[in-house]
């Protein structure tokens, strides 16, 4: 008996020591509900595979720029949550990550589809695995459409009308609806990117798709919705300073009750909520004849390996665990949205620890259609250029004309700079 | 230690010198050899020639605009700074009840520095609903959008650096306390008043101390990056993006460090330039002890 109990001991050991007891580390960005299911989960994790993994963690501002220098310096965590558009930043010939088809061993990359696995695959080598899909749904806070008695919107006329009702019946600092700095830009973009049926930049021949009449249009729709008092102009709602959506007041009040954000993101918009607040996600508003819903889709986040780590195989397994195995999915949850793995999705929705508003989200992202995105569109001089000239054009300094010219003499020497 | 005791005093440097050598000295050449060239951080640096500095002076309308905003905040913050840390000094130079509890509260501010909890601080008190305005209220003023206005959003990240006096306040509170007392007893028996004394006595003899004070702030506010990253981002408008802001945002989001070392020697060279002007200026203005003027 002791022999026999001794020899299991040994073949354990032996299995799950494949990789043997090693020190981690493990670096992400987001917000405190996703902090504290990360760092649950690597806990177990490493406990599981006897590996000690360190947490970094911040915030989305300044990630990048933090996660750019450790890579310049070869100090980059050993598992990564990257963003998806990074991954031609950081890897354009595949090698800025560990290819994970090596790791096949160790992680289960049966529970993801072909598709999911090409989004996260640079010239044929797999550096990241998708954890969610996601996409920018409108999410609207019911509680206050319903104070001022109007009915959740489905079409931009209706949010339109919206705000008129809203400053008569709520007051001046209520709006339905938010857009300022990125959320602006990517307004503008989906409505034009609805009204021509084109994205704005060919993910294809990597040229700017809209004409200058089309780019045109789609800036001069941002001060439409100024000018209904459906947003708060971009001067205004600077008066409190640079602050995400959740660390604003008024966000947590009600007084902002629409939004355009990731569907991802549903903890985070609505943790800050006060009691009694409820937030509805509505299908993608749409306009008159319009050529498509325009769904702003893309794999999120993925999680990588450090081409530079002396662990991959003890990472391989931290990071199977934390997506694939029982422990590390129930201590994730859903604190990045719905997962991608089906082992996760499957035990999440088992167990009823995915919201019904996250699982209805979900499905809005993925029914909806639109053009497929350029990851450039995320990259930091195009957006740059898109939001510079927008903010010129939101505070008068320029009209839309010029704001157009000027956005795709930005965006196109941005394209050139990237490719060279 | 016998004969290595003429080596003791290179040991006791040597930390720091090892330490000059490998985190300034060499960051300072390779930033001028990558100023020549293309990097982005990840791939080998390719040599350009001057392509990077042509950019800058042709074509690049940001580095215009950043340049303007950085040289208006220097000129702007480093008097108002010299000026309030020297009035404070001269106040708490008072024999006064408490003294030393004044000195050290009002120093406090340069403790806590620029840091990011005074920004992230500096960005509530001026927010719309923020104690300044709740200020103004008292007095009728309808609120200030401090951050949101372009003419204004420069001014609060100017007053945060002004608040950091701590500093500059005790060097000048120093040489306050070093000027020789028989002259004021001598000022005042030939019927000076307060303001003469200060103007013809205490100015001039502190005036190394200005000196040094005013290249020290100069340099230090060219480098100011903490406050308008973290409460404006450089906005609205790119009011409050200063040239380190544009340096960082080149080097680390869009990853042209060559393009990025560029704007930093140019940014040294203003800065030599500037402190060479102060240094030539300062024969006609700043007085030394057993200086012929003098």
């Amino acid at each position: 008996m002791k022999l026999t109990v001794l020899g299991l001991a040994l073949a354990t050991t032996a299995l799950a020591g494949t990789a043997s007891a090693a020190d981690l580390r493990m670096s992400w960005w987001g917000g405190d509900s996703r902090h504290a299911a990360t760092q649950e989960g690597i806990k177990v994790c490493g406990e599981k595979y006897g590996h000690n993994v360190k947490p970094e963690f911040t915030g989305w501002s300044g990630h990048f720029e933090k996660v750019a220098t450790q890579i310049a310096g070869r100090t980059e965590a050993d598992i990564m949550q990257i963003n998806w558009p990074w991954l031609p930043i950081f890897s354009a010939r595949g090698t800025g990550f560990a290819d994970l088809n090596e790791l096949s061993g160790t992680i289960d990359l049966g529970q993801w589809s072909a598709d999911q696995l090409a989004a996260g695959t640079m010239k044929g080598k797999l550096n990241g695995l998708p954890v969610s899909t996601t996409g920018r749904l409108f999410v609207f806070n019911k509680t206050t459409f319903d104070k001022a008695g109007v009915p959740l919107p489905t079409t931009w006329d209706e949010l339109i009308a919206a705000g008129p009702v809203f400053k008569e019946k709520l007051g001046d600092d209520y709006f339905p609806f938010e857009a300022t700095k990125l959320d602006a830009t990517l307004i503008v973009t989906l409505y034009g990117t609805q009204k021509t049926g084109k994205p704005l930049i060919d993910p294809e021949t990597n040229k700017i798709l809209w004409s200058k009449e089309e780019l045109i249009d789609a800036i001069n729709f941002y001060q439409t919705l100024v000018d209904n008092h459906v947003i708060n102009n971009w001067k205004a709602a600077q008066a409190s300073g640079v602050k995400a959506l959740h660390e604003d007041p008024a966000w947590a009040k009600g007084k902002i009750a629409g939004t355009y954000q990731w569907d991802s993101t549903y903890f985070k918009i609505n943790d800050p909520l006060e009691d009694g607040q409820e937030l509805a996600y509505v299908d993608l508003l749409s306009q008159d004849g319009q050529q498509t819903p325009g769904i702003y889709r893309k794999a999120s986040m993925v999680f990588s390996i450090s081409a530079n780590s002396e662990n991959k195989e003890a990472a391989a397994q931290v990071l199977n665990c934390l997506l694939n195995e029982p422990e590390g999915i129930a201590a994730m949850g859903t604190a990045r949205g719905v997962p991608s793995s089906t082992a996760a999705r499957e035990q999440l929705l088992a167990n009823d620890a995915i919201k019904p508003v996250q699982i209805e989200a979900q499905a809005k992202v993925l029914a909806a259609a639109g053009p497929a995105i350029h990851p450039f569109m995320e990259h930091p001089d195009v957006r740059s250029a898109m939001q510079d000239n927008l903010e010129l054009f939101a505070y008068g300094e320029v009209d839309a004309e010029t704001a157009a010219d000027e956005m795709i003499y930005g965006i196109e020497e941005a394209l050139a700079d990237i490719d060279s | 230690m016998g004969g290595d005791s003429k080596y003791l005093g290179l040991w006791y440097v040597s930390p720091y010198i090892i330490g000059l050598l490998l985190f300034t000295a060499f960051p300072f050449l390779a930033s001028f050899y990558l100023s020549f060239t293309d990097y982005d951080l990840l791939s080998t640096p390719e040599w350009v020639g001057m392509k990077n500095y042509e950019k800058l002076f042709t074509r690049d309308r940001t580095f215009d605009k950043s340049l303007k905003v950085t040289l208006i905040y220097v000129f702007t913050t480093v008097p108002l700074k010299l000026v309030f840390a020297l009035f404070i000094a001269v106040v708490l130079n008072y024999r006064l009840k408490a003294i030393n509890l004044f000195r050290t509260a009002y120093y406090v501010p340069s403790i806590l520095g620029g840091s990011i909890a005074i920004a992230v601080l500096w960005r509530y008190i001026f927010a719309d609903t923020g104690l300044v305005n709740m200020g103004l209220a008292l007095f009728g003023v309808e609120p200030i959008n401090w951050f949101g206005d372009p003419n204004t959003a420069l001014f609060t990240i100017t007053l945060l650096r002004c608040w950091q006096f701590g500093s500059a306040m005790v060097i000048f509170l120093a040489a306050l306390q070093s000027v020789d007392k028989s002259l004021y007893e001598a000022a005042a028996i030939d019927g000076a008043g307060q303001w003469q004394i200060f103007r013809y006595i205490t100015l001039p003899l502190i005036t190394p101390v200005i000196f040094f004070n005013l290249i020290m702030q100069t340099v230090q506010a060219f480098q100011e990056f903490n406050g308008p990253y973290i409460i404006t981002e450089g906005g609205p408008l790119k009011s409050t993006y200063l040239l380190p802001l544009y340096i960082y945002d080149e080097a680390f989001k869009s990853f042209d460090m060559g393009y990025a070392s560029a704007i930093a020697w140019v940014l040294f060279v203003i800065i030599m330039v500037l402190t060479l002007i102060a240094f030539w200026s300062s024969k006609k203005w700043v007085y030394y002890a057993g200086d012929k003027r003098s």
